[in-house]
């Protein structure tokens, strides 16, 4: 009998399937990679399985008993534990304090000597030398992270559920939380890996397990199995299929950085763009893209010289930039994208207001004219343009965001993981505008940590690693491995 | 739409609607003119104060110091007409005053960045404390009687009048009232998208403290004195005016019409039990049942 089962979990999103009868299952002491592309369904399976969310159909076994669905707590509390991307920690808190946040010991008195002990045993397991008094604010990311390991740990949990660990994590990081796992599996907990990362799905996992589009397309054993073959069965289809090949023609170059820093997020960052060009930025999570770009458009302070279109230039706020033509479309959808409350319509056209104005006085009807145009132009898909932001999918919250900046007739676009949790059939449209307004003469700009997005769609591509540009590859030289070693420490 | 929707965008003019014919059923001399008009002066200082609040809200932020500016502007304007100055420019310098305190919050808020709570409470206990002491917490009296005009029942209507439909327009028609919406509904978003968010905030603390020092003037001109202790708990019946009529505390959501119907609403839920001679402290607990059932239905509907 497997240690965890799921049985033909099903879900739905707004009529959305985005989970179709998954079966899973892992035993004592296996590590299960979970691999898929954005919107394979991943998240929502490991969200029902730590019994975050309630699965629409199916079960899911531990030791053979059924597991509560849509209670977390007792889920936790039978000893499954998820240790999910983004951190749950307290930062004003001591480690110990969040090991233990919600199942303090000790009533009614807290006994800390106890936590702080039991903590310290925890973590000196788990290796990497954190101290259990510690404020966890104070830690880095990947320290963090070994907390949220440990906190999942004291709950003797059995089975260890980890969404992609390793994300913000540099290269010897990784190996220290690689050495954890290891050592985690021996004891004979049953672990469920999600990574993005061949490598690490290959030197960890025992059996390897694909979704696609919501349903479960492989699983079999790690052992045999190659790169190719998991990318294949990850896209249904050859990736280089995927973008369309685009005829450039470069034009002047729109933008030019040089020498950019802004410690300690990056330093001396060097590119240009031409008009009718993609650049790619790639680089982990951590590398300094986003704050890199943020630079660029002045809503970061930093030093070092920028022009537009040849001509000196040095933004003091993002209004700035936008006036000059620089636009940067967000990577946080939710958080600093949309404004959730206003009509679609009015998240089009917030950026470019002051060019439906006469004498201070907005017209209804020069503002409708463009909100619809962009809405068109963006393929944005809304029963009505009045209906809330909020209410929208991803992807057209995401061309939404796309059609809000290209209102302002921008000459520079910046995109930041324009394809994060969005669905396949709103990405293609999404690279086929991009491809549309290169052909227009814009100059784009985009930071993805989707390697075959960024290969597919970038004419060269610039990679950071810690901070720094490590190199610039051609689109003949751009191979995923070279950007890989670039991008990583280990292979530096 | 649906029901929900339809319920919660409209609930405070539907409550206000039920309110009118129950207390026109029940106490016959509701519907006079008298009591009407009574009504429309009684409620023209905290409806204008609040239609200012309204501002700060929408951003996200609030302005506890309103009630403390009534009494300042009242008092220096009350100041000036004793000595002998036009009442036109004693009007403008009261409102001036206003301005400057709004003026005083905004910079606070934009380049300190204490919360609009702390700065606009801290002023409100400056400015209460400036108005005692500038007038040694005595009354001003001794104003000129034309200056008493301003505050008749018709004057009156016709400033409440102009102040809600210039803030209709400000907020639904020109591209600063869309950016105080965008600077409370995601404030990242909106600085993102190129909007100067201190300079949003900037204004609306002034428009606020614009609000508060015309009160001030008006509350002057209505007891013709200037009296130091005007004002107070203004800044809570406005916030819960704008509350009760629908603005979400948290920013980004709300309408104008929502806080002039919030403000009669309470307005005349004290009338009705006034005319039913229920006592002041009833009447208190009453507007706290009402402004916690608003506060739930924001929750609910969001």
């Amino acid at each position: 009998m497997p240690l965890l089962a799921a049985t033909g979990l099903t879900k739905s999103y707004g009529g959305v399937r985005v989970l179709d009868g998954v079966d899973v299952t892992v035993e004592r002491g296996e590590v299960h990679a979970l691999v898929g592309e954005n919107g394979a369904g991943k998240s929502t399976l490991i969200k029902i399985l730590g019994g975050a969310v309630r699965p629409d159909a199916g079960r899911v076994t531990l030791n053979g008993a059924p597991l509560p669905v849509g209670d977390p707590l007792d889920v936790r509390r039978r000893g499954v534990s998820v240790v999910y991307q983004e951190f749950t920690l307290v930062p004003g808190l001591s480690v110990a304090d969040n090991v233990f946040l919600g199942r303090e010991r000790g009533r009614p008195f807290l006994r800390r000597a106890d936590m702080t002990r039991e903590a310290q045993a925890v973590l000196d397991e788990l290796g990497g030398g954190i101290e259990a008094s510690a404020l966890v604010g104070q830690l880095s990311v990947a320290h963090q992270q070994m907390v949220e390991i440990a906190r999942a740990l004291v709950g003797e949990a059995t089975v260890l559920i980890f969404d992609e660990p390793s994300a913000s994590l540099s290269g010897r990081e990784v190996d220290r939380l690689m050495a954890a796992i290891h050592r985690l599996r021996a004891r004979g907990l049953g672990i469920i890996y999600i990574s993005h990362r061949f490598e690490e799905v290959f030197a960890l996992a025992d059996r390897v397990t694909v979704l696609r589009d919501g349903r479960r397309v492989e699983t079999r054993p790690a052992a045999g199995l190659d790169r190719r073959q998991l990318i294949h069965w990850m896209v249904g289809r050859d990736v280089s299929e995927e973008f369309p090949v685009r005829q450039i023609a470069p034009g002047r170059t729109m933008l030019e950085v040089r020498g950019l820093s802004a410690p300690p997020r990056f330093h001396d960052v060097s590119l240009s763009v031409r008009a009718g060009e993609i650049v790619g930025i790639a680089g982990l999570v951590g590398a300094g893209r986003s704050s890199a770009a943020l630079a660029m458009l002045g809503a970061l302070r930093s030093h070092g010289a920028i022009a537009i279109d040849g001509l000196p230039a040095r933004f003091r706020s993002p209004a700035d930039a936008i006036r000059h033509g620089v636009v940067y479309v967000t990577e946080d959808r939710k958080g600093r994208g949309i404004l959730p409350l206003m009509p679609a319509s009015q998240n089009l056209t917030l950026a470019s207001l002051d060019r439906y104005q006469r004498r201070g006085w907005l017209s209804a009807t020069a503002e409708a004219y463009a909100a619809a145009d962009a809405a068109r132009q963006c393929d944005v898909r809304a029963a009505s343009l009045d209906q809330p932001a909020a209410t929208l999918s991803g992807g057209n919250q995401q061309k939404l965001l796309l059609g809000r900046f290209l209102l302002t007739k921008p000459s520079v676009l910046i995109l930041d993981e324009p394809t994060r949790g969005v669905d396949v059939g709103a990405r293609a449209e999404i690279y086929a505008l991009m491809n549309r307004l290169c052909g227009d003469g814009l100059a784009i700009v985009m930071i993805s940590s989707d390697l075959p997005e960024l290969l597919g769609m970038s004419d060269r591509v610039v990679v950071m690693r810690e901070g720094r540009v490590t190199g610039e590859l051609d689109r003949a030289s751009a191979t995923p491995e070279a950007v890989m070693a670039l991008a990583t420490r280990s292979a530096a | 739409m649906t029901a929900r929707r339809f319920l919660s965008n409209y609930a405070i003019f539907i409550a206000l609607a039920i309110e009118c014919v129950v207390l026109a059923i029940a106490a016959p001399s509701f519907l006079s003119i008298d009591n009407f008009s009574n009504v429309l002066r009684q409620n023209a200082f905290p409806a204008i104060i609040a239609a200012g609040m309204t501002f700060a809200i929408l951003t996200g932020g609030i302005d506890l110091s309103v009630g403390s500016v009534v009494a300042l502007s009242g008092v220096l304007c009350a100041d000036a007409l004793v000595h002998g100055w036009p009442i036109w420019s004693a009007v403008a310098a009261g409102l001036v005053v206003g301005m400057g305190i709004g003026l005083v919050n905004g910079l606070i808020v934009t380049t300190v960045r204490v919360p609009p709570f702390i700065v606009t409470l801290a002023m409100m206990l400056v400015v209460r404390g400036a108005a005692f002491k500038y007038t040694d917490a005595h009354t001003i009296s001794g104003l000129p009687p034309a200056f008493a005009t301003l505050s008749q029942g018709v004057a009156m209507a016709v400033v409440m009048a102009v102040v809600f439909a210039l803030s209709w327009a400000v907020l639904m028609r020109t591209p600063f009232g869309r950016h105080v919406y965008a600077t409370g509904g995601n404030r990242d978003a909106a600085w993102l998208s190129g909007i100067r968010v201190d300079r949003v905030l900037l204004k609306v603390y002034v428009i606020c403290g614009l609000g508060a020092g015309l009160a001030g003037v008006l509350v002057a001109s209505r007891l013709n004195a200037g009296y130091p202790r005007a004002g107070e708990l203004y800044e809570l019946d406005a916030v819960a005016a704008v509350v009760v009529g629908g603005t979400s505390l948290f920013g980004g959501r709300g309408s104008i019409w929502g806080t002039l119907a919030g403000a009669f609403f309470i307005g005349i839920l004290n009338n009705g039990l006034n005319l039913y001679n229920v006592s002041a402290y009833d009447q208190m607990i009453a507007k706290g049942a009402v402004l916690l059932a608003a506060a739930s239905l924001d929750r609910w509907r969001s």
